[in-house]
């Protein structure tokens, strides 16, 4: 059932385009708006970058989960989720994974356009760059999925999905700033092995508050 | 439902709360010694810790009866969870107000980013956000739900967020109060005692408020 | 086959369902009938675990269903009022996922046919988004055809529909009957009614009248 829900996900998503189209285009609006916001050196920049390429994901992330929650209200498509005699967990993770993979997606091809528009050099490790990316990612849409579950039969849930995430999501970005400043300045694993710790954590955490409450919030 | 002072527990411990306080406060001005460099700025941690104290105990409280408002499915957790997150709220508050007002004449800016006061914010931020789902979240029985589960995830994402405050910047002392336990007891008493005080005050005020949100509730469904 | 015992539910205070208890039986179709906004389809959300209840116990086939596993819905379905199916999947493809996550899947032969029974063979791979309501009921009978249950709850099957449609829908439900399910039917229309079901039950004021 898990694997058939996450084809799901994907298959949708590869039909339809919403969620990393909507994604894609924000996330290089953000970039726009930071560049010309930004009328200062590129060396205060790159000391700048972490936290705005994290603020952009973050924001994208919100559009992203947002959509992925709201399809399923339309038809009532959700009631086949919930009415079918699966685990109920199961759809927290799947929703998670499938976020997390249209969130990669994003950022893979949004990553060029961050660092020329905004005249960074990219990390001197990128493998080392690109493996905390998807982990910091994880944690993201971890807290990200589990909220959007709460907030989507909501009144205002566009308005209340980054109202609850944002303070929620705060550990995650303040680790995600850290290690990738870190990696862009060449710091050893030392350097920034607490932060990776703390992105462990929550994607260990949240992942099994969520997948133990889903059940109980999917409900009407 | 008799009304809640009409109970002589109630208006007995309601008594004796407020001497205990006004005893607290007058203790704080008049017999607690004044610290050096700090002087009269450093009473407000008799006020300021015990909030903080209130509000965290509290956030614990909504999430305690969260967890059992999903056990038990009895809407009596529901309005405990309700009573500490607005009650704990007002304790956090009163924490990020006083705050500042000690940092102004010690660290010379209302608002630097210490661990335990950017905790604070944050997580009365994450309740802001609480009872904004409240409000919007839908009909009320829902709502129970989500409120419950929010107040799992604040809670359990606080030491998250205090370690990752703290390693955030380091630089940034903590409140001399890390040093509490090391104190005289001419400071370490009176400190517990406000510390008792305001804990009894948190009981009284949640028994009072779960009493009152019930009765809300009672009146809503007769209409 | 379904035992409900004291089921209540409000919104906001207002008290929709008010300690409904009620048993069907094997082979027994139950007719809910009632007043727009009487808590019929409430109901059978609640039985189908789409919406929860206040409080109240729900037994199928002697397992609790509310507390119980997943797997105890797994000879339980639902057809509701919405299509509850994915606007950009296909008729095909939203029939697959729903018969596969109910652990039952079927070859898309069969669900060809089904389709092509209730009329639906020339949109069978276009997108749901572009059905009209007639076309949405069918494809929830379709459904219902194809997947494995002992029990159905089915939220006003004639809603939406034509003649043709109509018969249709009849004679499928005349077919499971005969087959000896169970089934719990919200309808409007008297005589259908007391065509279809053997017992009727009448929610009024949130009791069962």
């Amino acid at each position: 059932m898990f694997f058939t829900l996450l084809k799901k996900e994907l298959f949708v998503e590869f039909r339809s385009r919403e969620v990393t189209l909507s994604m894609l285009v924000f996330g290089l609006s953000i970039i726009l708006t930071f560049a010309l916001s930004s009328n200062v050196s590129p060396t205060i920049i790159a000391n700048y970058a972490p936290g705005m390429f994290w603020i952009m994901v973050l924001f994208v992330a919100v559009i992203g989960v947002h959509r992925t929650f709201s399809y399923e209200k339309e038809f009532d498509a959700f009631s086949m989720l919930i009415s079918a005699p699966i685990d109920r967990g199961f759809i927290f993770l799947t929703k998670w994974i499938s976020g997390f993979i249209f969130l990669t997606i994003m950022e893979g091809l949004i990553l060029i356009p961050f660092f020329k528009f905004l005249m960074i050099d990219f990390p001197s490790q990128p493998w080392i760059a690109i493996g905390t990316t998807l982990l910091i990612n994880c944690a993201i849409m971890a807290i990200a999925s589990l909220v959007s579950g709460i907030a989507m039969r909501a009144r205002l849930s566009e308005v209340l999905l980054p109202i609850l995430l944002f303070p929620l999501v705060s550990p995650v970005i303040i680790a995600a700033t850290k290690i990738s400043g870190s990696i862009m300045v060449g710091d050893p694993y030392s350097f920034w092995k607490i932060w990776l710790l703390i992105i462990l954590t929550v994607i260990v955490i949240f992942g099994l508050v969520g997948y133990t409450l889903f059940d109980f919030i999917t409900e009407e | 439902m008799k009304p809640f002072f009409n109970n002589k527990t109630n208006i007995s411990g309601m008594a004796l709360i407020a001497a205990m306080m006004l005893f607290n406060v007058w203790n704080v001005i008049m017999n607690t010694p004044m610290v050096p460099e700090q002087h009269w700025a450093q009473k407000i941690f008799y006020v300021h810790v015990p909030s903080a104290w209130v509000g965290f105990l509290s956030y614990f409280i909504v999430m305690v009866a969260g967890i059992l408002f999903f056990m038990k499915k009895d809407d009596y957790w529901d309005v405990v969870g309700l009573a500490a997150a607005e009650i704990g709220t007002v304790f956090m508050s009163l924490v990020l107000i006083t705050g500042p007002i000690w940092a102004i004449p010690i660290w010379g800016k209302p608002w630097i980013w210490e661990p335990r006061l950017t905790t604070t914010l944050i997580l009365f931020l994450i309740y802001i956000g609480y009872f904004m789902m409240r409000t919007f979240g839908g009909h009320i029985e829902r709502v129970k739900r989500y409120a419950a589960a929010v107040g799992i995830i604040a809670f359990v994402d606080v030491p998250i967020i205090f370690v990752s405050v703290k390693f955030w910047t380091p630089e940034i002392q903590s409140h001399p109060q890390v040093e509490m336990a090391q104190q005289p007891s001419e400071i370490l008493i009176p400190f517990l005692l406000s510390l008792s005080i305001f804990t009894l005050l948190y009981i009284l005020m949640l028994k009072y408020r779960i009493h009152v949100i019930r009765i809300n509730s009672r009146v809503r469904a007769d209409v | 086959m379904l035992s409900v015992s004291n089921i209540s539910k409000s919104f906001d205070h207002r008290t929709v369902l008010n300690n409904i208890t009620f048993h069907v039986e094997v082979g027994e179709t139950v007719i809910l009938m009632g007043k727009n906004g009487a808590g019929k389809s409430t109901l059978l959300r609640i039985i189908a675990r789409i919406m929860a209840c206040d409080k109240g116990e729900i037994l199928f086939q002697n397992n609790d269903l509310l507390k119980g596993s997943p797997l105890v819905r797994q000879k339980l379905l639902y057809v509701g009022h919405a299509s509850a199916m994915y606007t950009i999947l296909s008729a095909i493809e939203n029939l697959q996922l729903a018969l596969t996550l109910r652990g039952t899947p079927v070859e898309i032969s069969r669900i060809q046919d089904q389709l092509n029974y209730y009329g639906l063979t020339n949109q069978s791979n276009d997108p749901i988004s572009i059905y009209s309501q007639g076309m949405l009921q069918r494809l929830k009978l379709a459904y219902a055809s194809l997947a494995s249950w002992q029990l159905l709850l089915i939220d006003e099957p004639f809603s939406g529909l034509d003649t043709e449609g109509i018969a249709l829908v009849n004679k499928s439900l005349h077919r499971w009957k005969k087959l000896g399910k169970s089934m719990m039917i919200v309808l409007h229309n008297q005589s259908r009614a007391e065509e279809l079901g053997d017992r009727i039950l009448r929610i009024k004021k949130g009791l069962i009248a």
